[in-house]
């Protein structure tokens, strides 16, 4: 099974990088692990219809990403399903106006009979300062950091 | 007085809101829209070296990306003050070409497919891509995903990244186009041309052939006289990449023509206290509020305005149907020239031929022989000072001004992204499709509220919406309020 981990977000608005640094740090965890060809691991600032693109021909994919809810202290790790991302607060927005949700987007894909995965799951680190241009998250959405590196790298065992 | 509030709104990501005030009588007193604000943008990039702007703007802006790149690079080239040689301007025009392909195709599917192919009262739940896929067929679907793919993969091949590109530098582009990879090139141009030969046929078909969406786009809702911009060539012709940046007067009359390293003495900004946004007007008219009319310098920058700003389109087919457009919607006037076209939804038609102009000219820049010279920068050898420079956004004309020290690190920053340019317009047409379609006794109902919507859905506006938590379908809810602020009703969808 070919698993891609997607990091997404903005690397200069302040927390909305984390998913990006969770990436990351896998990606040199797992470089210094040794060479694997099941596991790809990339980084985006993408959604709705370009984030189903890029999960073309895996099997399963893990997102990570950031989460905005004002009701929630920064630094939480969540794990989601697709099913969670109906609930509108789960999601603030997508990269793009120009988009559909990434849900419509990957039962186009299904509807077109194009190779989603089967398998999606969402690592959701709460922020709590996405407005702000800054390549520097906050504190706490930071130390949570190796909490989501381990979580994600326990799903490949 | 009553207010409703639809929050936020859909398929326009960002915390867009639209807030319509009632009166006692339940009739619009007014309608605005708000959108978010980033902050700390300019600080952000003051003290870093001017050359990473084409990265970091690329960032700010989900939405295009690509057009900073390029309204940056153009910026770099005019700070340095050095000409780049003919074939980086040829690439740069090429990627910017196959960009406008996917960013056009998405609109017209993703956005206002649902409102025409499906009709402005559809459910929500069916408004979207999905529905349009299952009215049209999945033929249409893949050939939409297709092109989007095969244009995200030019866009790797020749910026060096998909979609935040890296190839943009003072003076040039940072890497020739292989000979190798020019046919493929081709290949997807020529794919392109023919995907937007398509469109428009659809266009013709499903919008133009239905009596009621005909007297959609026609309707007095949904029109405003207003200036019009956009970037013309020597010829008077659209151009996405370089020009003059020319605006005519309602009655389509040149009112100005200006190198865009001159905006600023051609914009000015309006502030209002209900709202941190800047309004950009015409300093030659004046700002009269927002209004139609030769007296108000209230101008728009869309694709309709590109159409009307210029005397049509440099490729051949393009051509062909600018002028089907205007002969269908338009006459021409004592100078001449068609006189522009107002009807705000007529901007989606627009948007297809501009479709086809870039596949077009992604065809022409694809075969040119040049293109694939290894000649694509100057170095750069000038101090740096000060460059401002634009290009056109989809969405509009997108300008960038920076000044550094003598070292080129950055001191100040402005941008005029091309949403900017239509704020005005966008509140105008809010207010107007709420007035025409909200009275006294008037039902609130979901597909009245989206007519609204689709007001100021024709501009393709972008918020601010650069960051990215987790996506999801946008949630609309419409609550409706008393004088006394008490709620009347709540409608909701997607929550």
């Amino acid at each position: 099974m070919h698993t891609l981990i997607l990091g997404l977000g903005n690397p200069i608005l302040s927390d909305d990088a984390v998913g990006i640094l969770v990436a990351d740090e896998i990606q040199a965890l797992l470089e210094q692990q040794g060479p694997r060809t099941d596991v790809t691991v990339e980084t985006a600032s993408l959604g709705g219809l370009a984030l189903m693109e890029r999960m073309l021909g895996y099997e399963r994919v893990i997102l990570i990403d950031a989460l905005w809810r004002t009701h929630e202290a920064p630094g939480l790790l969540l794990r989601l399903g697709l099913d969670d991302l109906a609930l509108p607060q789960t999601t603030e927005r997508s990269v793009s106006p120009h988009d559909t949700s990434l849900g419509i987007a990957l039962a186009l894909g299904r509807q077109l009979a194009l190779p989603v995965p089967e398998e999606i799951i969402i690592y959701a680190i709460t922020v709590q300062s996405i407005l702000e241009v800054s390549s520097d998250p906050s504190p706490a959405v930071a130390a949570a950091v190796p909490q989501a590196v381990a979580a994600v790298l326990a799903e490949l065992e | 007085m009553q207010r409703i509030t639809i929050d936020p709104v859909t398929r326009l990501e960002g915390h867009g809101r639209i807030e319509i005030f009632l009166n006692d009588e339940g009739d619009v007193a007014n309608a605005y829209f708000i959108v978010p604000e980033l902050r700390g943008f300019e600080q952000f990039c003051v003290g870093r070296p001017a050359e990473e702007m084409p990265r970091i703007t690329s960032r700010i802006c989900g939405v295009c990306p690509e057009a900073h790149h390029m309204a940056a690079t153009k910026t770099l080239d005019a700070l340095f003050n050095v000409e780049p040689p003919a074939a980086a301007k040829k690439l740069r025009e090429l990627f910017y070409s196959s960009f406008y392909v996917t960013d056009h195709t998405t609109h017209f599917y993703a956005l206002a497919g649902p409102d025409f192919v499906l009709g402005p009262d559809a459910p929500p739940a069916e408004r979207n891509i999905l529905g349009v896929v299952r009215k049209v067929g999945l033929e249409i679907g893949r050939a939409v995903i297709d092109a989007r793919i095969r244009n995200h993969e030019i866009i790797k091949l020749i910026g060096g990244r998909g979609v935040h590109p890296v190839a943009g530098l003072p003076g040039g582009w940072s890497k020739p186009l292989a000979p190798e990879d020019r046919a493929h090139v081709e290949e997807v141009a020529r794919k392109n041309v023919e995907f937007a030969l398509f469109s428009l046929k659809l266009f013709e078909d499903v919008v133009l052939g239905n009596p009621a969406y005909r007297e959609l786009i026609l309707a007095d809702t949904f029109t405003h006289n207003t200036y019009s911009m956009g970037t013309v060539d020597a010829n008077n012709y659209v151009n996405f990449y370089d020009g003059m940046i020319r605006v005519v007067d309602p009655e389509g009359n040149e009112f100005v023509k200006y190198h865009p390293r001159d905006y600023a003495k051609h914009i000015a900004e309006r502030s209002e206290p209900w709202t941190y946004l800047k309004f950009p007007y015409l300093k030659g008219v004046g700002w009269n509020g927002f209004v139609d009319g030769k007296q108000s310098g209230v101008y728009v920058a869309t694709p309709l305005s590109r159409l009307n700003a210029a005397d049509g389109m440099a490729t051949p087919r393009a051509q062909e149907f600018f002028e089907q457009f205007y002969t269908t919607l338009s006459t021409k006037g004592a100078n001449g020239r068609y006189k522009p076209v107002h009807y705000r939804l007529a901007t989606h038609w627009a948007r297809l031929i501009e479709l086809l102009y870039a596949a077009e000219r992604m065809l022409e820049l694809a075969t040119d022989p040049e293109i694939t010279s290894p000649h694509v920068r100057t170095p750069v050898s000038n101090l740096p000072r000060e460059g401002a420079a634009s290009v056109e956004a989809p969405r509009g004309t997108l300008t960038h001004h920076y000044w550094t020290d003598e070292n080129g690190i950055l001191t100040r920053v402005n941008l005029i992204v091309g949403t900017t340019n239509n704020y005005a317009p966008i509140a105008m047409s809010v207010k107007k499709a709420a007035q025409s379609l909200i009275s006294k006794g008037t039902v609130v109902t979901e597909g009245l509220l989206n007519r609204i919507e689709m007001g100021f859905r024709a501009y393709d506006p972008c918020f601010g919406c650069a960051t990215h938590a987790l996506p999801g379908q946008m949630p609309l809810e419409v609550v409706i309020r008393d004088a006394a602020g008490e709620e009347l009703q709540t409608l909701s969808q997607y929550c």
